[in-house]
């Protein structure tokens, strides 16, 4: 394994002085019926990069992706991956990428290595290096010795990592993952990303993710934050930590009103928020900050917090709440009965081509 | 030239390889699709049989049975096997297959053979009882046989995927089976004679596929059983004017669902 990281960092070094962007957004607008799901959104990724979109739910992470991979088309602006038109070629384009979804998209019916073999057949892997990366990835990802069971006996865990696989075999530059650790636990999670970083070494590929697990996605290379349709910030983690300062108190008081009064008489120059039942407050150096906060404020003081700033913080500097905090899904209308869908198959015939 | 028409061959195998895998696969299904139209013919069969007195009919009962279910159990497999996109879409690997670098319409020509396999599977195996009915058969008849199979469930498979590529959910495909596939299977002769039925039945059936391809069926199985005439006391429609009828209908559904496939979404 050490080996392996030596040589990544050489790869990646080398990639980086080559700027060719692997993905490339111009302006991309997307509209649902009375949603607009992306309001002009603009960014590149380079070669051999980690690149992450953040955003809360809704925010159009999945949207710019369903885009990207072509399964879903823009009302307006360009998009380029690998230097392929997403619009007009959308099979050269699907070639070179490979997907790793939200949910789970594997064929449950079959054998760990069917849903391989369907796959290298889809995208023409000739057969030697369908066997060869077969073994490889199956070896690296721990599922070798469960290439012949049936996927339905998987655990999630190891679905996933089978995904991870699948979406290798045929060797593409770029690897898009959708929320790749949604509904697993910590630990699977975790081992899911040693996964994902140690490939990304081994096979030097860009790789494009979303993520809501925020601390995940401080091991990304640079990061976009999507808001309402919107990129509200992009920039290495580092960089965007660095820009809401050192260190945060949050403390709890027994009357915070008072306590923030007080704060903002005898510390005008210091920004003081109020998140939920705690306040916040951003210094330079919190360590010492501390014993000079507790004599200022009057209110006993139930509980104190110093830390670095995550991307969580930032988040909330950004957009104004937490990531996770607004969990309502856009809910599509459930309809009682299908058909309308299967009329609409009438109406489509109609229709010109568009 | 040739590359692109060996990729396109390739990946209609890769569709049509998981169907028949997944049909094959499922045992229960596998069984039960040869397990009710047998049942049908040796105890429906038999009853409906003894109602109607020998003397009336020349030939044997299940002779005119023995084609109508055959027909029906065929389409009714080619159908729903096509299900198996609404079944991909609600479990997500429809994905999988949209965005691979692939055509949709090979995709839909993939899964149009693909069930039209099943179906020609499921054909054969009830051909096997065939001894056991009392009908002459030749290898050449066996081998005509599947070829109007083949018609007749390439057609249902690509009615099937034109019905089901919109639909979201499994439930759905009762609403598919009760509106339109139903009044198509009463409506096609494989029950009784439409010969005999009140004008405005056969008026509706001339508009039934189904109905065309049952009598091309009747015809075939029974061509070394009856005499030409007594075949045509059962059908409504000539040979020829059915494997024309066939064509045509194959020809157009095919460009249909296509058509249809491909503006669905995922």
């Amino acid at each position: 394994m050490e080996n392996l990281s030596v040589e990544g960092v050489e790869q990646i070094e080398k990639t980086q002085n080559n700027t060719s962007e692997v993905v490339q957004v111009e302006n991309l607008k997307k509209r649902y019926k009375n949603i607009t799901a992306l309001d002009g959104v603009s960014f590149s990724v380079k070669k051999g990069e980690v690149f992450g979109l953040l955003g809360p739910n809704g925010a159009g992470k999945t949207t710019t992706i369903n885009i990207l991979c072509t399964l879903s088309q823009p009302n307006s602006g360009q998009a380029y991956v690998n230097g392929y038109d997403v619009v007009r070629q959308p099979a050269a384009v699907r070639d070179s990428i490979g997907l790793v979804f939200q949910e789970t998209i594997l064929d449950s019916h079959l054998t760990a290595e069917e849903n391989l073999y369907l796959h290298a057949m889809l995208y023409g892997v000739s057969r030697k290096e369908y066997l060869e990366r077969k073994r490889d990835l199956l070896k690296f990802c721990e599922l070798w010795g469960k290439r012949k069971a049936k996927v339905e006996t998987f655990s999630g865990g190891m679905k996933r990592r089978l995904e991870l696989v699948r979406a290798l075999i045929h060797n593409p530059q770029v690897l898009f993952l959708d929320e790749p650790t949604i509904g697993l636990d910590p630990q699977t999670r975790k081992k899911i990303w040693d996964y994902i970083f140690s490939l990304r070494k081994k096979k030097n590929i860009t790789i494009f993710l979303t993520t809501q697990y925020l601390s995940e996605a401080e091991n990304c290379d640079r990061v976009a934050i999507l808001d309402h349709g919107v990129v509200v910030s992009l920039d290495s983690p580092e960089n965007l930590k660095r820009m809401i300062g050192e260190d945060i108190i949050s403390f709890r008081t027994e009357d915070n009103q008072v306590a923030e009064q007080e704060f903002r008489e005898k510390f005008p120059k210091f920004p003081i928020k109020r998140v939920g039942k705690e306040l916040r407050v951003k210094v330079n150096n919190g360590d010492k900050f501390l014993p000079i906060l507790v004599k200022a404020v009057t209110p006993r003081i139930i509980s104190m917090e110093l830390r670095r700033p995550t991307l969580e913080d930032v988040f909330l500097e950004i957009t104004g709440r937490k990531i996770r905090e607004d969990n309502k899904e856009i809910n599509k209308e459930e309809e009682k009965f299908d058909l309308s869908s299967l009329f609409s198959i009438f109406g489509s015939l109609n229709k010109k081509d568009e | 030239m040739n590359k692109r028409i060996n990729k396109r061959i390739k990946t209609l195998y890769v569709i049509w390889y998981r169907e028949v895998l997944i049909y094959l696969r499922n045992g229960v299904k596998f069984f039960t699709s040869i397990f009710l139209p047998i049942l049908i013919l040796v105890f429906l069969g038999t009853g409906l049989k003894t109602m109607l007195p020998s003397s009336i009919l020349n030939y044997d009962f299940v002779q005119f049975f023995f084609p109508g279910i055959l027909g029906l159990s065929i389409s009714i497999m080619a159908v729903s096997s096509t299900m198996s996109i609404v079944w991909d879409r609600e479990f997500g690997f429809l994905k999988e297959i949209l965005i691979s670098p692939i055509s949709r319409s090979d995709i839909i020509l993939g899964k149009i053979l693909g069930a039209t396999t099943t179906a020609l599977i499921q054909g054969i195996l009830i051909m096997l009882i065939i001894p056991y009915l009392g009908l002459d058969f030749s290898k050449w008849l066996f081998i005509k046989v599947i070829f109007v199979i083949l018609l007749v469930s390439y057609g249902m498979a690509a009615l099937g995927v034109f019905l089901v590529s919109r639909l979201k959910r499994m439930e759905s495909f009762s609403i598919v089976s009760q509106i339109i596939i139903a009044p198509m299977a009463f409506l096609s002769g494989a029950f009784f004679p439409l010969k005999n039925a009140p004008a405005w039945m056969i008026k509706m059936a001339y508009y039934n596929p189904l109905a065309y391809g049952i009598d091309a069926l009747r015809w075939v199985t029974l061509s070394e059983s009856l005499a030409k005439e007594e075949i045509s006391l059962l059908t409504t429609h000539s040979l020829f004017l059915c494997l024309i009828v066939l064509l045509a209908f194959n020809f157009v559904i095919t460009f249909l669902s296509v058509r249809v496939f491909n503006k669905s979404v995922y």
